[in-house]
């Protein structure tokens, strides 16, 4: 474009004659890139079709878009034919008017974003009814022909999304715990920020206040004492649900992981020295013997079929294996148990993990004892999110490089030490973003258990349209629980951003 | 404790195995395998002690015995229970095996068109980010932050419940934009290409016209390197190409017009297609025939004179024909009702009973049939005819048909991976330091050469990995398909666990299945990794 | 206990045919060197010839797979007390500094003496401010690394390697990674430390270090030592061909 008010300017200036000429300039820009216009037309086609349906369909707004469009294009143009620009067509030239086919686009999309914004704000909102008695939100909707939004089922069920069944007279634990939490953030942000605090006791004493805290949740949230007692003991099951329950899990999810995540990541990455591979070979062959006589004996005495008769020889499956150890891990037990824990939970969707918790657990525990579903389904994110931070946590391993463990070693520092002091705190600060992002992930993830029968935000949402009062309203808490999830999600993506500027910057 | 005299011939000292670092490297390993195989021998305890509560009959064999052998014998029981949807023939007296196996190859199907598509709209959401124009690359922005900070089953919920449940019957089915793409709740119907019999005529010409673009592509490359300027070599490939498909596509039909044909009475007065619509014209009195609907509207006719009017096919079930034959009446708008038979012998004993008034065959099999009193008149085709969907009773019939949980789960997987694929292949194409870009302008290159020659290699090197990963989450979580009802491997494996009460076995094979997908993809991905880097040498 | 039946000599190191692979490519091809008490050996040699993987091999950050190795008398093997009482005394200082980041300068040096020395903290902080002001940067103690120019960085390193009181002071190329003008302040410490009874094992391609400050100049080549002489005569008239190739591209600018 900026050729094209080169060559007017030019025209304009009267020196055209030598210049510029239209033939010219359509050979060099239009013609020459025969995609280009093709685009273009295509793009003026469609254009012109919205504008007439947006006509059609609203026209006062249309006709002040294309008004508004047309005189800001007007006057960009002016003012770089002129090069006198205002601030406000300098920006317009260079980020809505800067090719014509970006100005096109631009009328388009506003015309197509303004007709669904017409529509989601008239269903929102004109159309809508915000009453919680649903009788009178019956009657509001019923006035008009494509009833809008019922919000009165959201306001009417606040409370069962952010609780769902807690025991409203211990409503003051949560009060609770959310006070200690916020007191405990903001003294964090005062404290672990500034040098001076970096050796007192008060830094140390609020270490030791976040670490008694998942102790003080457990006893606020679920109790301690009999009926009746100050703190009753409340069962997991029932009390927990909604958003409650979401944050619990995914914050258990992500705190849990840590030890087993570590391990896993430091496992997978030891090099410690292998077992020597004739005692792996030795060992396996032994096991293959002996399963060949146990089991594939009977079995392909059994076997009608090919395929069954193969299928018994199963056990001969240890000699790729035993290759694998001795070949690709050297081995390292340690690395080959960690690499497939991770892999394969991190190769089958959570959901089989959820639903293995919830039927198979039973059957690992020893015979008569119990653990209620919340616990089970708890372990089994933890269980699955330990996988995850592994990984990142390797990733971070594998940021420090090969001179921080060479100088640790060279000092003479243990094993215990390098890792203890230079090592991890430095692996664990570079991949806080990432275990941000794992936390977000997580704390999505957590709508699966509502498959296992748990109550979470999107059960709760789920609930409300079988209730009488608000039968059939699902898109209003949808809306309303996707707005939370993206608020806490979007804060929490931020802080991460914001940290991963601040120790690229520090530091290094 | 041995003492060592330095010049003791290079024999290693002997040290206490509690301190020698290989020793205890092994001994810690083989303790901790033993630690992890006794945990393991221990929950396998729990389970044989549970066996009462899994029921004895779990490790049943054909014979009535019991044996850990048998353990997956179950898979030859009868499923019975019904799959709504499937690629392969299933029905619920076949296995247990086979419903896994239909799953699997639903989570396949929705895999692999879920990947492609997620692929071309993250590449695309990802170019917008970075597009010039701001409004195109806020939207982005914003579609890329709205889906990714919100979980997919809510997305799929909304997507199932609150859009697609909620639109409109099918005898409203919405078109959007007038294009022959119908929506409803019972789904989406999309146009198909019918292929015609001349389609491999068309195909051996196009073929012929590839082969003189290569020619031109050829010599004009050599032609560029002689004169060392640009000879836009691939716009005189595409138009040579062309030169071949478009005269090829008439060819083509023109050598097929006998290929079909129908069969009318002798008597009927019918000698070309045309006729036909003639014939509805007359029987209508209308002039034009697309003004019939109208008509009925405006109550000019009524229903039962253009039920009588209605011209009733008789075919074979998926015959080309068929569509061949829909295609010209819907052309002409003409009414037309189509009788299906299971095969040529039951469709021509269907025109005889009198059930159709014409008989839509191949030509071949007109001719073979001989049927009396009648003439076959031939029905002119192209190479591919559209397959437009048609509501028939209850039902769409023709084109490509998506269920509604097909649809939900197809969709949302797309729109949820999609948003992470943009913002991988933003990164990548951010990655590529701008000294390249600049040293590619600054040699000549020309736009289209920078970005296929200079920026995509390097960025493809940073967008491979972390895609790969993102298709496996495409594939694991289809998973969530149970959400919409969408029989896919999980929730088949589902049933079946309910059905069997193979509780560990089921969850052994479906965990099989699942890591077998990763190992597919992450294969395939990580040898095209390897090419890239190779190229890049 | 092994026996100390070297400690009362004067070789404080002696290494025998070391060999060292890796895969199959050799990369030190039997390796003989005895350094005696207080010594000062500069190695010099072409990149890949083994000089650096050499030093890395006495306090075991490279395992040696054949021949012998003794410091201090105490022979380096897979035993783990012996590795570790090894790397007590044997201080090394590296190209790419290797500080720690997320340490202070003072914590960086305090660091070894408290956790392997066992130090008290008063003890470890006022001899890691001992060397601080021995290397010349005693103001720079409660910065991080990030914030130091290269050739303080490398200071630091040296003074944390020097607050363990190592018998031996091993330097694996210290200047190479430095800015020309910082080189100097590097190679001054240096010189004052090889002048004041360490002893000094340095890879380095200082030649002026090597001349002045060196009681005997090794060449080395594909994993051997070709050449060894005191200064004056090695650089005056070194005898192997490789040597007086290798000189003569050095010097030549």
């Amino acid at each position: 474009m900026a050729t094209l008010y080169h060559n007017v300017r030019a025209v304009l200036r009267g020196e055209a004659a030598d210049h510029f000429s239209l033939g010219h300039y359509l050979r060099e820009h239009l013609l020459a890139r025969p995609w280009l216009l093709l685009w273009l037309l295509l793009l003026t086609y469609i254009t012109v079709r919205v504008v007439m349906s947006q006509l059609a369909d609203a026209p006062l707004t249309t006709l002040v878009v294309l008004l508004v469009w047309g005189v800001s294009v007007v006057a960009t143009a002016a003012a770089e034919l002129t090069r006198r620009h205002s601030p406000a067509t300098l920006w317009l030239s260079h980020n809505l008017y800067n090719s014509l086919t970006n100005a096109l686009l631009t009328l388009l999309l506003v015309l197509v974003l303004l007709g669904l914004g017409r529509g989601f704000f008239g269903w929102a909102v004109t159309r809508a009814s915000f009453t919680t008695d649903p009788d009178a939100a019956k009657a509001q909707l019923a006035a008009h022909e494509e009833p809008g939004a019922n919000w009165g089922a959201v306001g009417d069920n606040f409370r069962n999304l952010m609780v769902f069944r807690f025991p409203r007279e211990e409503d003051w634990r949560l009060w609770t715990l959310l006070a200690w939490l916020a007191v405990l953030a903001a003294a964090s942000g005062f404290v672990y920020g500034r040098a001076v605090f970096r050796r007192s006791p008060l830094r140390r004493g609020l270490t030791l206040l976040w670490l008694l805290t998942p102790v003080l949740s457990f006893v606020l949230l679920v109790g301690l004492g009999g009926e009746g007692s100050f703190l009753p003991r409340l069962n997991p099951d029932i009390a927990w649900g909604g958003l409650l329950l979401t944050l619990i899990i995914a914050v258990f999810g992500i705190l849990a992981s840590f030890p087993l995540g570590l391990v896993l990541a430091l496992g997978r990455r030891s090099r410690v020295q292998g077992v020597p591979a004739w005692l792996v070979w030795a060992a396996s062959l032994a096991l293959l013997a002996w399963l060949l006589v146990t089991q594939s004996l009977p079995g392909l005495r059994a076997a009608t079929t090919t395929g069954g008769r193969i299928v018994a020889l199963w056990p001969l499956l240890l000699l790729p294996a035993a290759l694998l150890i001795t070949r690709a891990f050297r081995g390292n037990l340690v690395a080959l148990l960690s690499t497939a824990y991770i892999e394969v939970i991190r190769g089958v969707p959570l959901i089989t993990i959820l639903f293995m918790s919830i039927i198979i657990f039973p059957f690992l525990l020893p015979p008569g004892m119990e653990i209620l579903g919340t616990w089970r389904v708890m372990a089994a994110v933890a269980l699955f999110s330990a996988a995850y931070l592994a990984e990142n946590v390797r990733g971070g391993l594998q940021s420090i490089p090969r001179g921080q463990y060479e100088a640790a070693d060279a000092l003479g520092l243990s094993t215990f030490a390098k890792y203890r002091i230079i090592i991890l705190p430095q692996a664990l600060r570079a991949v806080i973003p990432a275990i941000v992002g794992q936390f977000i992930a997580l704390d999505k993830d957590t709508t699966l258990v509502g498959i296992v029968a748990l109550i979470e935000l999107l059960g709760v949402a789920n609930l409300i349209s079988a209730q009488p009062d608000w039968l059939g309203v699902r898109r209003e808490p949808y809306v309303f629980i996707a707005l939370i999830y993206f608020t806490i999600n979007m804060l929490m993506a931020t802080y991460s951003r914001r940290l991963e500027r601040q120790l690229g910057v520090g530091e290094r | 404790m041995t003492d060592i005299a330095p010049d003791a011939g290079g024999r290693p000292p002997s040290i206490p195995f509690w301190r020698d670092s290989r020793v205890l490297g092994v001994l810690a390993q083989i303790a901790f395998f033993t630690l992890v195989v006794a945990g393991l021998v221990g929950l396998g305890r729990n389970v044989a002690g549970n066996m009462g509560r899994l029921g004895e009959n779990q490790l049943l064999c054909r014979d009535g015995s019991s044996n850990f052998r048998c353990a997956f014998d179950f898979l030859r029981l009868d499923a019975q229970f019904e799959i709504a949807e499937t690629v392969i023939a299933y029905d619920p007296s076949d296995s247990y095996g086979r419903a896994l196996l239909a799953g699997a190859l639903n989570t396949a199907k929705v895999g692999f068109f879920g990947i492609i598509l997620a692929t071309i709209l993250g590449t695309a959401t990802g170019i917008a980010r970075l597009s010039s124009n701001w409004l195109i690359r806020t939207i982005a922005r914003w579609y890329v932050d709205l889906i990714r900070n919100t979980p997919l089953l809510l997305q799929l919920f909304f997507l199932f419940f609150g859009v697609i449940l909620l639109l409109p019957s099918i005898r409203q089915a919405a078109q959007p934009f007038g294009l022959p793409i119908f929506l409803s709740q019972r789904g989406i119907n999309l146009p198909g290409v019918a292929l015609m019999p001349s389609f491999t005529l068309w195909l051996a010409l196009i073929g012929v016209g590839l082969l003189a673009a290569g020619v031109v592509w050829w010599l004009l490359g050599r032609r560029e390197r002689r004169l060392g300027r640009d000879t836009r070599r691939s716009l005189w490939a595409l138009l040579m190409l062309l030169l071949f498909a478009v005269p090829g596509w008439f060819v083509a039909a023109a050598a097929g017009a006998g290929n079909q044909g129908f069969v009318v009475a002798a008597d009927a007065g019918i000698a070309t297609p045309a006729d036909v619509a003639a014939r509805a014209r007359a029987a209508l009195g209308v002039d034009d025939l697309s003004a019939v609907e109208a008509a009925v509207a405006a109550g000019e006719l009524t229903p039962e004179q253009v039920e009588a009017a209605t011209v009733t096919l008789c075919t074979v079930e998926g015959a080309p024909a068929e569509a061949n034959a829909a295609a010209w009446l819907r052309r002409a708008a003409v009414p037309y009702d189509v009788e299906r038979a299971p095969g040529p012998n039951e469709a021509i004993r269907a025109y005889l009973d009198g059930d159709c008034r014409l008989l839509v065959l191949s030509r071949a099999a007109l001719t073979a049939a001989a049927v009396p009193n009648s003439a076959i008149v031939p029905l002119p085709e192209t190479p591919l005819r559209l397959d437009v969907p048609r509501i028939e009773g209850l039902n769409f019939v023709g084109g490509l048909k998506l269920s509604p949980n097909f649809a939900a789960i197809l969709i949302g997987l797309v729109i949820y991976t999609g948003a992470f694929i943009a913002e991988i292949v933003r990164a990548g194409i951010l990655s590529v330091p701008r000294g390249q870009s600049e040293a590619a302008r600054a040699l000549g290159l020309s736009e289209g050469q920078r970005l296929r020659l200079v920026v995509l290699p390097q960025a493809l090197r940073v967008i491979i990995p972390p895609l790969t990963s993102q298709y496996l989450n495409l594939v694991k979580n289809s998973s969530l398909a149970i959400a919409v009802g969408y029989p896919d491997l999980w929730s088949t494996a589902y049933t079946t666990l309910n059905q069997s009460g193979r509780a560990i076995q089921v969850f052994l094979l479906v965990m099989g299945a699942y890591l077998s997908f990763s190992l597919v993809i992450s294969f395939f991905l990580n040898w095209y990794n390897r090419r890239i880097a190779l190229v890049e040498r | 206990m092994t026996t100390k039946s070297t400690a009362e000599t004067d070789e404080i190191i002696i290494c025998r045919d070391v060999h060292k692979w890796y895969g199959d490519f050799e990369a030190l091809r039997g390796v003989s060197l005895t350094v005696k008490r207080g010594e000062v050996i500069v190695i010099i040699g072409p990149s890949g010839s083994g000089k650096s993987t050499f030093i890395r091999t006495i306090n075991r950050l490279e395992e040696h797979q054949q021949g012998e190795i003794i410091v201090d008398g105490i022979t380096l093997s897979h035993d783990i007390r012996n590795i570790a009482e090894i790397r007590r005394e044997v201080g090394m200082v590296f190209q790419q500094f290797n500080l720690f980041p997320h340490l202070t300068v003072l914590e960086n040096i305090m660091l070894a003496p408290m956790n392997v020395r066992k130090w008290p903290r008063p003890k470890a902080e006022e001899r890691a401010r001992h060397w601080l002001a021995r290397v010349g940067i005693p103001e720079q103690a409660d910065k991080y690394p990030g914030q130091l120019s290269g050739g303080q960085q490398q200071r630091v390193a040296i003074a944390r390697t020097l607050c363990m009181e190592p018998l031996i002071l091993m330097f694996d190329e210290p200047t190479s990674a430095l800015d020309p003008e910082m080189i100097k302040e590097v190679l001054d410490v240096m010189r004052d430390l090889a002048t004041s009874g360490y002893t000094v094992l340095a890879v380095t391609h200082e030649m002026g270090f090597a001349r002045t400050v060196a009681d005997r100049v090794i060449f080395m080549d594909g994993g051997l030592i070709v050449e060894q002489n005191t200064p004056t005569e090695f650089f005056a008239n070194p005898q192997n061909e490789r040597t007086r190739q290798f000189l003569s591209q050095i010097l030549s600018h």
